[in-house]
C-alpha cells in the first residue's frame, strides 16, 4: 500500500478480532475492518494471532490444499488493457474477415477490369459498379446479433446505440475508401463519382438497419444495386446513368435526408429485438 | 517473502497475472488469515466459509490479469469484494438445499473495563450510537455499508426478506442521524 497509516491496531484487540465472537464493540470492529483493509503489517499481526487458532489453520490448510488441486487446470481470464478496450470499442468482432472479403473482391474487380481494357473491350468499370455497396460487407456486422457472439452484453453496455454503431461503421470506411481510391485510381475511376453513392448506401443501410436489422437491410441494398445497375450495365456495357458525375447533388440529397431518418430512430440501436 | 517488499499485495497480482504460482502462495500467505478472520465474523459455519475463500482464491487467479491489466491499485480491497460476494454465492447454493443456521446475533454489550477505556479514546458520538443501535439494525449497515453488499445480496447472507433490509437499513440510519443530531 502506498499510504501506509500512523497509527495500528492494539494487540488485545486485533487478538480480540481474530478470536471471533461478539466481545468487541461494533465501532471497533468496523474501524479495524477499514484499518486492515489498507495496513499490511497489521494484517501480518492479525495473521500471527489467528495462527494460534486451531480452527483457523484448519481452515486455511484445507483452503490452500483445495486450491493447490485446481489451480493447474484453472483457466484464465484474459487480460483487458487499456488498447484492446479502445480496439474493442471501434471495432466490431467479426469485421477482419469481412475486410479481406471486401478487400479480395475489389482486387478481383481490378484485375478483370484491367483485363478488359487490355482486350479492349468497351465494358463500364467494375470497380466503379462496386464501389457504392464495398462498404456494406463490412458495415453489416456492425449491429448483428448472428455475427457477435457478444451481442446481447454489447446492447447492455453504455456504449450501445447509434453512437457504437458509427464509430464500427467509420472503423470499416476508413479501411474500405483509402483501399477503393487506390483501386479506382488503378482503372482510372476518380473517387468523385462513387464516393457520394458510397456514403449514401452506408447512410441507407444504417437507416434501413434500424427497421429490419442491419445485416439484412445492408444485404437487401447490396442484392438491388447489383439486380437494378450492375447487371443491367454490364450486360447492355453502357455505364449506369446512377453513377454519372452529374447526379451528385441527388445522391446528397438522399444522403441527407436518410441520416435525417436514422438519427430521428437512433432509439433502435439501443435495444434487442428478436431474431434480428 | 523474497524480493517483495511488506504491503505490496499489488505486485504480487501483477506477478500471478503472469501465471507466477509462488508469488498466488505468497499471496494467500498474506491475506488467508485476514480474510478467514473476517468472514468468520459474518458466517458461523466454517465450511460455507471454506468455500468461500475457495471461491475468491480460484476467482483472484483466473481473474488477475484483468485486474492488472485494468491497472487500478488496492489489491485487498478487490480481495475483498470478490469474497463478500463469494459468501453471498455460498449462502444462496446452501439455502437450496438446507436451511441456514443463523449467525448468532451478539447480544447487547454490556461495557466491560477495556471498552470503558476504549471509549476514552474512541468514544465518539458516532461510536456511542452504533453501539446503542439494535444488532439487527447493525448487522444490515455492516453488510451495506461495510461490505459494499447490495440489499439482495444482505437478505441473503442475513436470511431475512429484502423488505426487512431495507425497513431496517432505513431505522438504522434514522437511529444514527438522531444519535448525531
Amino acid at each position: 500500500m502506498s499510504r501506509a497509516p500512523s497509527r495500528h491496531v492494539a494487540a488485545t484487540w486485533l487478538r480480540r478480532y481474530a478470536g471471533g465472537g461478539p466481545g468487541l464493540p461494533p465501532d471497533v470492529a468496523w474501524a479495524i475492518e477499514v484499518h486492515l483493509e489498507v495496513c499490511a503489517r497489521c494484517r501480518a499481526r492479525l495473521a500471527d494471532a489467528a495462527g494460534r487458532d486451531p480452527a483457523i489453520n484448519a481452515l486455511l490448510g484445507r483452503v490452500h490444499a483445495h486450491l493447490q488441486a485446481e489451480i493447474p487446470h484453472s483457466p484464465r481470464m484474459p487480460a483487458t488493457t487499456r488498447r484492446r478496450a479502445t480496439v474493442a470499442s471501434w471495432i466490431a468482432p467479426a469485421l477482419l474477415p469481412r475486410l479481406i472479403v471486401t478487400a479480395l473482391v475489389v482486387l478481383t474487380a481490378v484485375g478483370l477490369d484491367l483485363v478488359s481494357a487490355e482486350a479492349g473491350h468497351r465494358l463500364p468499370s467494375l470497380v466503379l459498379l462496386l464501389a457504392p455497396v464495398a462498404p456494406l460487407v463490412g458495415v453489416a456486422v456492425a449491429w448483428s446479433s448472428g455475427q457477435d457472439p457478444a451481442h446481447e452484453l454489447v446492447v447492455a453496455s453504455p456504449r450501445a446505440g447509434l453512437n457504437l454503431v458509427l464509430r464500427r461503421t467509420v472503423a470499416v470506411l476508413i479501411v474500405v475508401i483509402p483501399g477503393l481510391t487506390l483501386a479506382g485510381l488503378a482503372v482510372g475511376t476518380s473517387p468523385a463519382r462513387w464516393l457520394v453513392p458510397c456514403l449514401a448506401f452506408t447512410t441507407g443501410a444504417l437507416a434501413l438497419g434500424e427497421v429490419v436489422g442491419l445485416h439484412r437491410a445492408a444485404t437487401g441494398l447490396a442484392l438491388a444495386w447489383a439486380v437494378i445497375v450492375v447487371a443491367p450495365s454490364l450486360i447492355t456495357a453502357r455505364p449506369s446513368l446512377l453513377l454519372d458525375s452529374g447526379t451528385s447533388p441527388v445522391w446528397v440529397a438522399v444522403t441527407v435526408g436518410v441520416a435525417v431518418v436514422l438519427v430521428a430512430r437512433r432509439s433502435a440501436y439501443a435495444s434487442l429485438p428478436s431474431g434480428r | 517473502m523474497v524480493g517483495v517488499t511488506p504491503g505490496d499485495e499489488d505486485e504480487l497480482v501483477r506477478r500471478i497475472a503472469r501465471g507466477d504460482g509462488a508469488a498466488f502462495d505468497e499471496l494467500y500467505r498474506r491475506t488467508a488469515p485476514w480474510l478467514a478472520v473476517r468472514l468468520r465474523r459474518r458466517c458461523a459455519d466454517d465450511d460455507l466459509v471454506a468455500e468461500a475463500m475457495q471461491e475468491t482464491y480460484l476467482a483472484i487467479w483466473r481473474a488477475a490479469p484483468a485486474f492488472a491489466g485494468a491497472g487500478s491499485g488496492d489489491a485487498v480491497g478487490w480481495i475483498w469484494t470478490i469474497a463478500a460476494r463469494r459468501l453471498v454465492d455460498a449462502f444462496r447454493r446452501r439455502e437450496r438445499t438446507t436451511p441456514v443456521p443463523l449467525t448468532a446475533l451478539p447480544e447487547a454489550t454490556v461495557p466491560a473495563a477495556e471498552d470503558l477505556i476504549v471509549d476514552a479514546v474512541v468514544g465518539d458520538a458516532l461510536g456511542e450510537a452504533l453501539r446503542l443501535l439494535a444488532p439487527e439494525l447493525r448487522e444490515v449497515l455492516q453488510a451495506m455499508v461495510l461490505d459494499g453488499l447490495t440489499v439482495r445480496e444482505t437478505a441473503v447472507l442475513l436470511g431475512v426478506p429484502e423488505g426487512t433490509v431495507k425497513t431496517r437499513a432505513r431505522r438504522a440510519r434514522i437511529a444514527l442521524r438522531a444519535a448525531l443530531s
